[in-house]
């Protein structure tokens, strides 16, 4: 080593003081070398088979900006793309369906499930500062908006985390608010309209074709939560969160069947109606524990909203450590979920017609079932390639007991198999 | 040992090493700011005593007259040899503890008495690292030679005083012994602590700025009122111990700032014994630093 100058040498020299003060080079960080970088870059891939198949490259970078100071940037690019079901179960006959403008119509064979067509665009951006607020605690202020061809949201967040007991408990608190606009293709529906109601326009009116009209819905959320070091080995975390929406928080794109009370033939389809506000709680427990070698995660979170869904998840995940920091990590995730007190697979012509109902899957009594693997691979010092394949079933009552005349002889609920794969590369310099 | 409240932090003093102490801390009581300051006492004071040239009971005694015998040192003292060595081979031989003996010709007394040069040619087979064999745990000195850890001691013993308090609090506080410093991260005000660059023409009456340092340390070497004048050259009081004569064009301060004292302490030395160069020096160490002509 020639002290000439202008040669480096701090680097030799702070491992020579790290040796005599018996401390690790991390420890010893000046405000001087706060430039550290992390940057993440994968492809998130998607597909549930016959329908939805979504990829979506993501990009994550971190830079320390200064002592306990951060900025974050995450980017995604969705592009999606398939079918999806509108709702409608599948009956006996073909059936055809117009969009609320009545301007374009899609025709599913007789015994099929019907689906819409789609494809779509996603660009979504968020950015968070992370900045120390007085003694022990830290702020996260953030920002974020996404872009699709019908859809925008906007939203600002903000989250405090205050350190007790020399950092063995961590108190969290967090406010978010979103605000998202809707503007359907094919214009916005009016709920619990028959579609066999639903007018083409005259052709005249087009230009006024642009004022299809958009809906907007508003969302506000907040978390308390408490993370705290048991042991060496052990951590806990629990979370209560709330969230409050308003506004417009129907499907555009969703209809629900009505059927013949007697034979349960299709005759016809409503838009669906829900509530215009929904009230969301959940209750979240998490506890890692670390083996010699090996990290167990386990989580359970209980959510209840005032639509009448109860839902339980449980989520287990164990990291293998194999040589040279390589490790494979199962995973298993079971969520069972009760449906909405509006939810219906279908509407019986005769009956009264409720001011809210919905057919949407996701609304209905649901399980899902994933099974998962990831492999992360280290390269260089401190940069990782990691590997994740699942594959999730969602599955809800196919032949329900209430289904009325040939609507028994269809899978009023097909079962869902999804595929989920993602690369990423995670990079810290 | 005095211990006083500031706004909003408390400040105890000490002398240790012949130098004014003081440590800082964001603590709420006295009791805690002064159980803070009694453990950075406690070793600033077991440093003193245990490396101090100046005793007569400690290990750096027994070497330094140990004439040529081979002597067995602790862990500790291993390290800090260690250390030297690093150091001396670090800086091509520019650093070296056992250049002390220097002293016995050279006396910066602001007077224009320079040594004669046959005397300070005399005392050069007593310098050089090089000389000594070093194999821990057996360190065997050459007779006339001695050791001396001034040039690391201070900064040494800042870092340690500091991992001890950390090991003790969380408040963050700042460590100064004699204009040797390290802050142990961000006060209460998200803010770091504020320092005074000390004036090299009336050290320790004035500054010349400041700077504020959250984590890390400071260390300065130079002292502008040691030097001597002849003949309309000045001679500043840092030595080249490879020839015996304080190193030529040597900045009149320097100050670095770096993950601890001793790192701040060495570059800030390292750059003073570059002379003219010091600049360019520290240039390409990325390390903030200040240095006075």
């Amino acid at each position: 080593m020639q002290l000439n100058a202008g040669t480096s040498i701090r680097g030799a020299l702070a491992l020579a003081t790290c040796t005599l003060l018996g401390t690790s080079l991390q420890d010893s960080r000046a405000d001087a070398s706060a430039d550290d970088w992390r940057v993440d870059g994968g492809v998130l891939y998607y597909s549930e088979q016959d329908r939805v198949t979504v990829v979506e490259p993501v990009f994550f970078l971190r830079k320390k900006t200064g002592e306990d100071r951060y900025f974050n940037a995450r980017l995604i690019f969705d592009t999606m793309s398939g079918a999806s079901a509108n709702g409608a179960t599948a009956t006996n006959t073909a059936q055809t369906f117009t969009s609320p403008s009545g301007t374009t119509t899609y025709t599913t064979p007789a015994g099929e499930t019907p689906l819409y067509k789609f494809s779509d665009e996603r660009v979504a951006l968020a950015l968070e500062w992370e900045r120390p607020f007085g003694r022990e605690r830290q702020m996260v202020y953030g920002i974020n908006a996404s872009v699709e061809s019908d859809y925008m949201s906007v939203g600002l967040s903000t989250m405090l985390l205050q350190n007790f007991n020399d950092k063995l408990t961590t108190l969290t608190t967090g406010l978010s608010a979103n605000y998202d606009s809707v503007s359907p293709d094919g214009g916005v529906p009016v709920p619990m309209q028959l579609l066999s109601t639903v007018v083409a326009p005259p052709p005249a009116d087009e230009e006024e074709g642009e004022d299809e009209g958009g809906e907007s819905k508003s969302t506000l959320d907040a978390i308390i939560g408490v993370t705290q070091v048991l042991t060496r080995r052990a951590l806990t975390q629990f979370n209560y969160s709330i969230g409050f929406s308003s506004g417009y928080l129907n499907d555009p794109y969703k209809v629900i069947s009505v059927v013949d009370g007697s034979t349960g033939a299709t005759v016809d389809y409503r838009f669906e109606s829900r509530p215009d506000s929904r009230l969301r709680q959940s209750l979240y427990w998490k506890y890692v524990y670390h083996l010699p070698r090996d990290v167990v995660h386990f989580a359970y979170r209980y959510y209840w909203d005032d639509w009448g869904i109860t839902a339980h998840t449980a989520d287990l995940h164990y990291r293998f450590e194999l040589f040279g920091r390589s490790y494979l990590q199962p995973h298993l995730r079971y969520s069972a979920q009760t449906a909405a007190d509006f939810y219906h697979h279908s509407l019986v012509n005769t009956a009264p017609v409720p001011a809210h109902a919905s057919a949407d899957y996701r609304l209905g009594d649901l399980a899902t079932t994933t099974y998962g693997l990831k492999l992360g691979l280290p390269v260089g010092k401190s940069s990782e390639f990691s590997l994740r394949v699942e594959s999730m079933k969602q599955t809800g009552d196919s032949y329900p007991a209430d289904a009325i005349g040939v609507q028994r002889n269809f899978d009023l609920f097909p079962t869902i198999n999804a595929t989920i794969a993602q690369i990423t590369y995670t990079g810290r310099f | 040992m005095t211990l006083l409240r500031r706004q909003g932090y408390w400040e105890g003093e000490f002398t240790a090493m012949a130098s004014p102490c003081a440590v800082l801390a964001e603590v709420d009581t006295a009791a805690e700011a002064r159980r803070l300051l009694d453990i950075a006492r406690g070793e600033a004071q077991r440093i003193e005593a245990r490396f101090s040239r100046y005793r007569q009971d400690n290990i750096v005694h027994r070497i330094n007259t140990s004439a040529g015998q081979p002597v067995e040192v602790d862990d500790e003292t291993a390290l800090l040899l260690d250390y030297a060595d690093r150091c001396h081979a670090l800086s091509e031989g520019r650093f070296d503890i056992t250049s002390g003996v220097l002293r016995r010709v050279w006396r910066f007394d602001g007077s224009d008495r320079l040594p004669e040069p046959a005397a300070i040619a005399a005392l050069l087979p007593l310098i050089g690292w090089d000389k000594v064999l070093w194999q821990r745990p057996r360190l065997t000195l050459p007779a006339g030679m001695e050791i001396d850890f001034g040039g690391i001691g201070k900064e040494y013993a800042v870092d340690r005083s500091a991992l001890l308090l950390q090991a003790e609090t969380r408040s963050s506080f700042l460590i100064n012994y004699g204009g040797d410093l390290f802050a142990s991260g961000a006060r209460h005000n998200g803010r770091g602590w504020q320092v005074g660059l000390d004036d090299p023409s009336v050290t320790g009456q004035g500054s010349v700025g400041g700077l504020e340092i959250k984590r890390g340390g400071v260390a300065t070497s130079g002292d502008a009122r040691r030097f001597l004048l002849r003949s309309g050259i000045r001679y500043g009081h840092i030595l080249d111990p490879r020839t015996g004569w304080p190193v030529p064009d040597a900045p009149r301060s320097v100050t670095v700032v770096a993950a601890t004292c001793l790192e701040a302490g060495m570059l800030s030395t390292f750059a003073m014994l570059m002379g003219k160069q010091a600049e360019t020096f520290l240039a390409g160490q990325h390390v903030q630093h200040h240095v006075i002509r």
